[in-house]
């Protein structure tokens, strides 16, 4: 795989700062051919609660659950998990990891049609099996993708414990059926295993979704991809966020690598493009002074793939120092349209109208201004844009549970510097 | 545990110096900023501290013995030197070219050495000719082909030696244009612009030619310098139409220049003219980073007076008007040349 890193900052800082931003876009080629660098494996978790009787969902499921197995490569080890109120493999036999052919493909679809919905939701059980069986393959490109239509029904903390236990060995997709499930529980799972979180409001729409996904899966190269960042000493990073495709925070997920350095998990890697934003506080320089305050290198195991120089220049030239770099200001702005769609729902929710108007206001405007068209639908269907320039919104009095969720999940998602616009 | 290099003792890891022989074990050179020893990565950058440790251009000297020397410096206030130089010499005669890099435009600095590169091949090429035509290339050392002119032919030949000079200037202008369309795509937004000063010396004769603010000085034996260059800049332009000099310097508009290098430099001319000299004394060329400090022509030709008495050496006089320029702030780049010349041995 051949990867690029590249920065794009303002270096140049007003006497007296101390704080550096930058964006490092991070580009992989993809392996040679597509191939995989290591092996890969699978799991599928279907939720099979009592609840998925309703509205025709657990039929949509097995449809789904299908569909996505067609999708995985020939030699890539499977499973699949029914999600009750413990976690029992519905194919192969427990504790076994199945090996893709036509034929293991089509037993698995035999075993799905088996699939019957009655019994709770234990997502941490159900993740922890999944951690169980995909330990058996060190090194794979490890990914699962969960679906639920309910909230857990595991004792308070006892997903998160789980999570903490598990995260950063594989990846998850998390997908919502319904309007019955809750998106702070599925978002969890996103951020501690790197994965996605979305609302498939009609079962019926559950198909292409478990296929884009497996077919996103199935076109990753590399297991464990990080970013390394070396910062000077009396420096502190501030945060690291991946800010597109969407918005994660990475900062709390940083492991300590050598003398001022530390690693951040980027998950699988395929042929793609990802954009990092990084903010270092540094301690201030004199006029004329250049630091470089934040070597950034795309590092697989003890390989350097690519790298990077975030650099600090002060100056007493304020024409410098106070240009705005482009790509910084946009993320910024797409980082804060997430929190403020984020802290509108929580406002709504909460009763606090007042609250949920400024802040979808302000969702409205840097929506717009960003060119983030796809969010801005969103913003329309739970507020009624007056002007979106400046932020006037109304609440809209009824807004459809889906329509909210959908703005709730994706409101993470971000668009590059220039699109739409 | 790691070896020592010089006498492969091993020492416990993180020592700076060998246990046995004391050598320094330190990779590379100690950082300047934070004084960690060999912590100098190849990148340029201290790994302890992070701050680059040096850059070629912040301080650059070229020494021609008593022939002509230059200093050029980043300053205080200025985050790098955007001022660029060239000196040649072949026995006797002289190339000089100081360039300034606009601040305001995208990679100033590029364009100055740009500029003072391709002025200075061409005036090169142009003092290869000279000298070819007077058949000896190595008698050139002690007869420059202008020196040994009968003074009849002297207007002609300054002539030629300022179209030289002017040629050089716009292959400088040329070269500076065509960076808007290379690299970076910001230079095409805000293209590399500089200023130029040039000059040749051969024997007794001086040409020069301009674009821009940076000057070139005549500074006698005594009496106040002679400003050979007139600034395109908007204090020139107002002090023109009357008003007082010091009320213009003072403006913040006094150094915005009316003529450049660049790809948006329109149609400008080089302004320039040749003199043959008749007393010694010394040509200086420099930036505004040490004229802004001696505006006065007496107090010019004070200290560059200062500077050759008091240092000895040329490149000793020219370090002094550097540090002079520093001491008053530095809040520019700043870059000066010189170069004596001496009237011709017949006119005497």
């Amino acid at each position: 795989m051949s990867y690029t890193a590249e920065a794009f900052q303002n270096e140049y800082l007003a006497l007296g700062a101390t704080e550096v931003n930058a964006i490092v876009t991070v580009t992989s080629s993809g392996a040679e051919g597509g191939r995989r660098t290591a092996g890969a494996t699978e799991i599928i978790i279907v939720d099979a609660s009592g609840s998925m009787q309703a509205e025709g969902r657990i039929g949509a499921a097995r449809q789904a659950a299908k569909a996505a197995v067609a999708c995985i490569d020939d030699g890539v080890h499977f499973a699949i998990i029914a999600g009750v109120g413990t976690a029992q493999q519905l194919f192969p036999a427990p504790g076994q990891l199945a090996v893709s052919s036509p034929q293991t493909r089509s037993e698995a679809s035999w075993a799905i049609d088996r699939l019957q919905a009655s019994g709770g939701t234990a997502m941490g059980a159900w993740l922890l099996l999944a951690a169980q069986l995909l330990a058996q393959r060190p090194g794979d490109i490890s990914h699962a993708i969960l679906l639920t239509d309910g909230d857990n029904g595991e004792r308070q903390g006892y997903l998160e414990s789980v999570l903490d236990s598990i995260a950063g060995r594989f990846t998850v997709d998390s997908r919502g059926v319904g309007t019955n499930w809750k998106v702070s529980e599925l978002r969890k799972i996103a951020d501690a295993m790197l994965g996605t979180v979305d609302i498939v409001a009609q079962p019926a729409d559950l198909t292409a979704s478990f296929e884009q996904m497996m077919t996103n899966a199935m076109g990753k190269t590399s297991a464990d991809v990080q970013l390394k960042i070396w910062t000077p000493v009396n420096s502190t990073v501030r945060f690291v966020k991946q800010v597109e495709p969407q918005v994660a925070d990475l900062t709390g997920k940083r492991v300590p690598d050598g003398p001022r350095a530390g690693r951040y998990p980027l998950g699988a890697w395929g042929r793609e493009s990802r954009d990092y934003h990084i903010c270092v506080d540094v301690a201030p320089g004199n006029a004329g002074d250049e630091m470089l305050a934040a070597r950034v290198s795309v590092v697989e195991g003890d390989t350097v793939h690519a790298q990077s120089l975030v650099r600090a220049v002060w100056t007493d030239d304020t024409a410098l120092s106070t240009r705005i770099n482009r790509q910084v200001a946009h993320y910024t702005g797409q980082a804060e349209l997430a929190e403020a769609i984020q802290a509108g729902i929580e406002a709504r929710k909460a009763g606090d109208d007042r609250t949920a108007t400024l802040k979808f206001g302000r969702a409205a405007q840097l929506a717009h201004a960003s060119g983030n068209t796809a969010t801005e639908e969103l913003l329309a269907s739970v507020v009624e844009i007056e002007d979106a320039a400046t932020g006037t919104v109304r609440l809209r009095r009824k807004v459809a549970a889906a329509d909210e969720m959908a703005l709730d999940t994706r409101s993470t998602k971000t668009v590059r510097v220039g699109r739409g616009q | 545990m790691t070896e020592c290099a010089s006498c492969a003792d091993e020492r416990a890891a993180g020592a700076a110096f060998c246990e046995s022989c004391g050598r320094s074990l330190a990779a590379g050179p100690a950082c300047p900023h934070c004084g960690a020893a060999g912590a100098v990565g190849e990148d340029g950058y201290c790994e302890q501290c992070g701050m680059l440790a040096a850059r070629p251009r912040d301080h650059l000297e070229a020494d021609a013995g008593d022939i002509a020397a230059a200093v050029t410096d980043r300053g205080l206030r200025h985050h790098r030197n955007e001022d660029s130089m060239w000196l040649a010499v072949r026995g006797g005669d002289v190339d000089v070219v100081v360039c300034d890099g606009v601040s305001s435009s995208f990679d100033p600095d590029v364009a100055s050495a740009t500029a003072a590169g391709a002025a200075g091949e061409a005036l090169a090429a142009a003092g290869e000719t000279l000298t070819a035509c007077g058949g000896k290339t190595v008698a050139a050392d002690k007869t420059p082909a202008a020196g040994s002119t009968p003074a009849a032919e002297a207007p002609a030949a300054g002539e030629a030696l300022a179209a030289d000079v002017g040629a050089a200037i716009l292959a400088a202008k040329e070269a500076v244009a065509a960076l808007a369309d290379d690299g970076d795509p910001r230079r095409a937004v805000s293209n590399p612009a500089c200023t130029i000063v040039a000059a040749v010396v051969r024997g007794p004769q001086i040409a020069y030619g301009w674009i821009g603010d940076s000057r070139a000085y005549w500074v006698p034996l005594d009496g106040p310098a002679e400003q050979l260059t007139e600034d395109d800049s908007w204090a020139t332009h107002v002090i023109a139409l009357g008003v007082d000099p010091e009320v213009a310097m003072r403006d913040p508009k006094a150094h915005a220049i009316t003529g450049w290098l660049g790809a948006d430099a329109g149609s400008v001319q080089p302004r320039g003219a040749s003199f043959t000299v008749t007393e010694p004394g010394h040509l200086v060329l420099c930036s505004d980073g040490l004229w802004n400090y001696l505006t006065d022509p007496a107090a010019f030709a004070a200290a560059v007076r200062t500077g050759l008495h008091t240092h000895g050496t040329l490149i000793n006089a020219a370090r002094y008007l550097t540090d002079y320029a520093i001491n008053a702030g530095g809040a520019d780049n700043i870059t000066v040349a010189l170069i004596p010349v001496r009237p011709a041995p017949s006119e005497e």
